[in-house]
């Protein structure tokens, strides 16, 4: 994967800066077939034909590529295309690219396009992503009795872990009371509980052959795009589902799990979403961050990475990257943050938690 | 009192939505005209301090279930005094909805408009009361 942040080179040179390392870390010079996750090219930077463009900046011409999207989890959605596509026996090996494209406009454009993947009526209101998880956050404060302390630590340990990643977006740890402090965005929400918006690309290399680290499951989960057709909006259905049909695929539960990549696009979602895999018992994911439980050096470290918040969210790039730390970390090679795991989850929320996906992978010995 | 609001029923599976949609969020099937009267609890609310273009900050915006199990998104002219479980009533201009926190009196008049008999009358406006006194604490509401 490329370093996140702000990058003045263009969205195909960032996907190849990723590919090629993938491309090279795997010794495969020429995979069977591409898949390309970029949420929205043609309003961020113009480009059409995706999967094309990308394959001949790889110079790959000829080797067959589509281009997946699912919101801001079309990383992953690649990721399981390019598993479908290897466990059909369709190829043998390929080469999955993401990446987003986004600083070079200003901040009120780049939320518009963002803010299209929420249901037209609900936006025809003024919601943006922000709004939603603003909704979100005061039913969690009330209902989960989850309190701004609880919620702003999380951004204070994922600036932690992404001071520690050379890759990150954000290297500069942040303290309890700037988090609490910052500015109302969307009353509960505060400035420092959102990530930033970011370049960069990601990229995997998924192979029929036996590799240091598998995909062990993998699964999808869906909900209404309409937010008010939900009954409970303090977790989410898609998450559940996805992480119900990964841990069937895989033959084992959150138990065996060592280390997780959680979509924290707003603080609070993490807390949400460890308890959503059953990685925390429910109302207890406040608790065990104030702990450190999910710290490096903790019992679950989460976001070793930095999560979104600090790694930083290059949205169909993202999905790619969670699985890029996983790969990393699980292959000891993740300098300066390493943990000991050997099996590792991420989960990554298309949309308002629309379209969700949960992988897991294990380490082969 | 507002207007009732105009809503679809799926004839499967009785859901109701607002506004009315052509097809059932849960199955394919065609949704029938309805409506509901226009008071409900909000389920949740924010105040977006950056709204974005057309809009003017502060803009506050609140998710209300109706009776009936319908919700629908609404702007308010403020939230000061608004909770989780406040009753409020709701109104469409020009097919946007607004919201507006109701009292005691508006309540219990309310609930006596809309009740039949006397003994219900007696038991709503009861029943108003105690709801107003028991949204004062917090309430394991979503």
């Amino acid at each position: 994967m490329t370093r996140f942040g702000r990058r003045d080179e263009n969205l195909p040179d960032l996907m190849a800066e990723a590919a090629l390392a993938a491309m090279s870390d795997a010794g495969i010079e020429r995979p069977d077939a591409l898949v390309v996750a970029a949420m929205n090219p043609e309003e961020f930077t113009g480009e059409g034909n995706f999967g094309s463009l990308i394959a001949t900046r790889l110079g790959l011409s000829t080797v067959p590529s589509v281009r997946v999207e699912t919101a801001t989890s079309s990383g992953v959605a690649a990721v399981y295309a390019a598993f479908a596509e290897i466990s059909a026996g369709l190829h043998r090996s390929v080469l999955v690219v993401g990446g987003e494209k986004m600083t070079h406009l200003p901040t009120p454009r780049v939320s518009e396009i963002i803010g299209r993947s929420i249901d037209p009526h609900e936006k025809s209101y003024g919601t943006t992503m922000p709004a939603l998880a603003g909704l979100i956050t005061r039913a969690a404060m009330q209902r989960r009795g989850l309190g701004l302390r609880e919620i702003s630590q999380v951004a204070v340990k994922n600036h932690a872990h992404g001071a520690r990643n050379p890759y990150a977006h954000f290297r500069e740890p942040v303290a309890l009371e700037a988090v609490m402090e910052s500015r109302l965005v969307a009353d509960p929400l505060r400035l420092f509980h959102c990530c930033p918006i970011s370049d960069g690309g990601a990229a995997l290399l998924l192979t029929a052959e036996r590799r240091m680290v598998r995909i062990a499951g993998i699964g999808q989960g869906a909900d209404s795009i309409a937010v008010r057709y939900r009954s409970d909006l303090t977790s989410f259905r898609a998450t559940q589902a996805a992480a119900e049909a990964a841990y069937r695929m895989a033959g084992f539960g959150p138990a065996r799990v060592d280390i997780a990549e959680i979509h924290d696009a707003f603080a609070p979602f993490e807390l949400i979403s460890l308890e959503d895999t059953g990685l925390v018992p429910p109302g207890k994911s406040g608790r065990a961050t104030l702990d450190g439980e999910t710290a490096i050096g903790g019992r679950l470290p989460v976001n070793t990475s930095g999560g979104l918040k600090a790694r930083g969210h290059p949205l169909a790039a993202t999905g790619i990257s969670q699985l890029v730390e996983l790969c990393w970390q699980l292959r000891g090679t993740a300098e300066g943050r390493q943990v000991s795991a050997r099996v590792g989850l991420a989960q990554s929320i298309g949309g308002l938690a629309t379209n969700n996906w949960v992988t897991l992978v294990e380490a082969v010995r | 009192m507002a207007e009732r609001l105009r809503a679809s029923r799926c004839p499967r599976c009785r859901r109701i939505v607002v506004p009315p949609a052509s097809l059932c969020p849960d199955h394919p099937v065609k949704m029938e005209a309805a409506a509901l009267p226009p008071l409900g609890e909000v389920v949740t609310f924010t105040t977006l301090h950056s709204p974005p273009e057309g809009f003017r900050a502060p803009l506050h915006i609140a998710l209300v279930e109706l009776e009936g199990g319908a919700r629908l998104f609404c702007h308010g002219a403020a939230t000061e005094g608004v909770k989780i479980g406040s009753r409020v009533s709701v109104e469409a201009v020009d097919s946007v909805f607004y919201f507006s926190n109701i009292g005691f009196a508006d309540r219990a008049r309310l609930f006596w408009r809309r009740a039949g008999a006397r003994g219900e009358r007696v038991a709503a406006i009861g029943k108003s009361v105690v709801k107003g006194v028991f949204n004062r604490r917090p309430r394991g509401q979503d």
